[in-house]
């Protein structure tokens, strides 16, 4: 009984220790420090082609008004959720313009890495509030980039290939406290950079998994004919991909790979031996789809985003490799 | 490493652990509830699980279902508006039109709130035996025909705001895919006017009648 007991224990102990070594071995920055970069970026672009059409999409005449967009959420059609945001209170187009300014502004210091422990929360938080005011107007985009953004939080993203680095480093010779050391953070391992590390792999596994699942309640992923029904769609279509119905064995394998792919990511991008395989068919999807079905923005934000799967001391070797290269190219 | 030399203590270790557990139920349990949907509506025990999770969620816009092109790809659906001026002269506009929006992530933003109209389309209604039969299904469809309403009459005060004076009318306009089959025999070009068809708003009863 004792032996047993021990062994139950042992047993229990040996899970407790595999889930302390998953979510908190320090982690370097490096990789989600790049992340930071593609996403500032994607969010900046985002808000400046909102820019091209503010009033539209925001305010007393935009196509939800103010009043409407509110209604959605707040139960007067029935349900009321939690998706509140207070740009339902915004009716003046200058304050509109004020505060998209001021978010254009925060997103740009948040992709250089300025001020990053707090451009990326406030980042992230104004474009929370937008996806609350935009209802009805959203897509994938918005979504793989907020989460990317909002993981970003935890980890100190502006530790490297950013201006709080270039800071630090140019002021390196003075201590000058703790809350220095907080804002303009060490490019080191930490729990935290790894916390977000790990629960960003799991969220996309979480959007595979179910994308899969979804896909297989339908009939055209089995009988393969479902990316010839998506590219011949003509209002993603962004590239002319009909000449695949003359190949039938091409878009099917397409189909299937697509459908068994989504399902089985969340098991085979963990083994080392499968990741490179999984993450390759992950760039060549998300490729596909930004060139042929007209979502260049998602397509890029997938591909980033999957990158999360690449160790740190990968990222960082790999720039210093392309840094050499380039200096004895100019050398 | 192990575990003994990881640099934060056990019991922050076990806090961090809880808000990481809570956090991973408010993303697995949105997507399940869509997929857990039937004939009794959403799966008891998984609508359960997310009452205590559901605000969060929706707070960070993690409840999502995530079927992107699915179950199956299928038709469009577009916002055709007819605009008359006083003076009688008449112009039509279609919604997406990638000639009108760039760039594309603009396109796409008038896209999905094509989309978005014809995802929450309620034809008018309840019906009088729905009334009779079940009085709160038939105020579900009350409350869902006025969401839709409202939006679209959002959408029409926009252009008519866009458009000062004129008179605004819009339709849903479902764009269809080619039958793959039908494509092979005979290719058509996906602008083709027979892949376009005007999505009526009219009772059910009339629709089933027709």
């Amino acid at each position: 009984m004792n032996l047993r007991g021990n062994s139950l224990k042992n047993w229990l102990l040996g899970y407790v220790d595999a889930w302390d070594r998953f979510w908190f071995t320090p982690r370097l920055p490096h990789a989600l420090s790049i992340l930071r970069i593609i996403a500032g970026v994607m969010l900046l672009y985002s808000h400046l082609v909102l820019a091209t059409d503010l009033t539209a999409f925001l305010g007393d005449t935009a196509w939800v008004n103010n009043e409407t967009a509110m209604q959605l959420h707040d139960g007067t059609f029935g349900t009321s959720d939690f998706g509140r945001t207070y740009l339902w209170f915004i009716s003046s187009p200058t304050l509109l313009w004020v505060h998209h300014g001021f978010a254009i502004a925060v997103t740009a210091c948040f992709a250089m890495g300025v001020m990053t422990r707090i451009t990326s929360p406030l980042a992230w938080f104004l474009q929370l509030m937008y996806l609350h005011r935009l209802t009805g107007t959203l897509f994938g985009f918005d979504q793989i980039l907020t989460y990317v953004a909002m993981y970003l939080i935890l980890a100190p993203s502006g530790s490297c290939y950013s201006v709080d680095a270039w800071i630090r480093t140019r002021f390196a010779s003075v201590d000058r406290g703790r809350f220095w050391n907080w804002l303009f953070p060490e490019a080191k391992a930490t729990v935290l950079s790894n916390v977000a590390t790990r629960l960003l792999q799991l969220h996309l596994c979480v959007i595979y998994l179910f994308g899969g699942i979804s896909k297989a309640r339908g009939q055209t992923w089995w009988d393969g004919t479902a990316v010839w029904y998506s590219v011949s769609n003509y209002e993603y279509q962004s590239l002319d991909m009909t000449w695949l119905s003359d190949y039938p064995r091409l878009f099917s394998a397409m189909t299937h790979a697509t459908l068994f792919w989504e399902i089985f990511y969340c098991a085979l991008i963990w083994p080392r031996l499968t990741r490179p395989f999984i993450l390759a068919i992950a760039v060549a999807l998300h490729a596909g789809i930004a060139l042929a079905l007209g979502m260049i923005t998602f397509g890029i934000m997938m591909i980033a985003a999957n990158m999360i799967f690449i160790s740190p001391e990968s990222v960082q070797h790999t720039l210093i490799s392309l840094r050499r290269s380039s200096q004895h190219a100019e050398g | 490493m192990d575990s003994a030399s990881i640099p934060i203590n056990k019991r922050v270790r076990l806090l961090f652990s809880i808000l990481i557990v809570g956090h991973l139920l408010a993303l697995v349990l949105p997507p399940l509830s869509v997929q857990t949907r039937g004939r009794i509506g959403q799966s008891p025990s998984v609508s359960t699980a997310l009452e205590w999770f559901e605000s969060y969620s929706q707070l960070l816009y993690i409840d999502r279902g995530y079927a992107f092109f699915a179950p199956d790809p299928g038709p469009s659906h577009l916002i055709q508006a007819a605009i008359t001026n006083p003076q009688g002269k008449r112009i039509e506009r279609m919604y997406p039109d990638r000639d009108q929006q760039w760039p594309r992530l603009l396109y796409h933003r008038h896209f999905m709130l094509s989309e978005f109209m014809e995802e929450i389309y309620q034809p008018p209604g309840p019906p009088e035996e729905l009334r009779q039969a079940n009085r709160q299904e038939a105020q579900y469809w009350s409350l869902s025909r006025s969401r839709y309403e409202h939006v679209r009459q959002s959408i029409v005060d926009h252009l008519k705001y866009e458009y000062p004076g004129d008179e605004v009318a819009i339709r849903r306009i479902e764009h269809l895919v080619p039958d793959l089959i039908d494509y092979q025999q005979e290719p058509v070009q996906l602008t083709d006017e027979r892949l376009y068809r005007v999505l009526l708003d009219q009772p059910i009863q009339q629709e089933a009648s027709k």
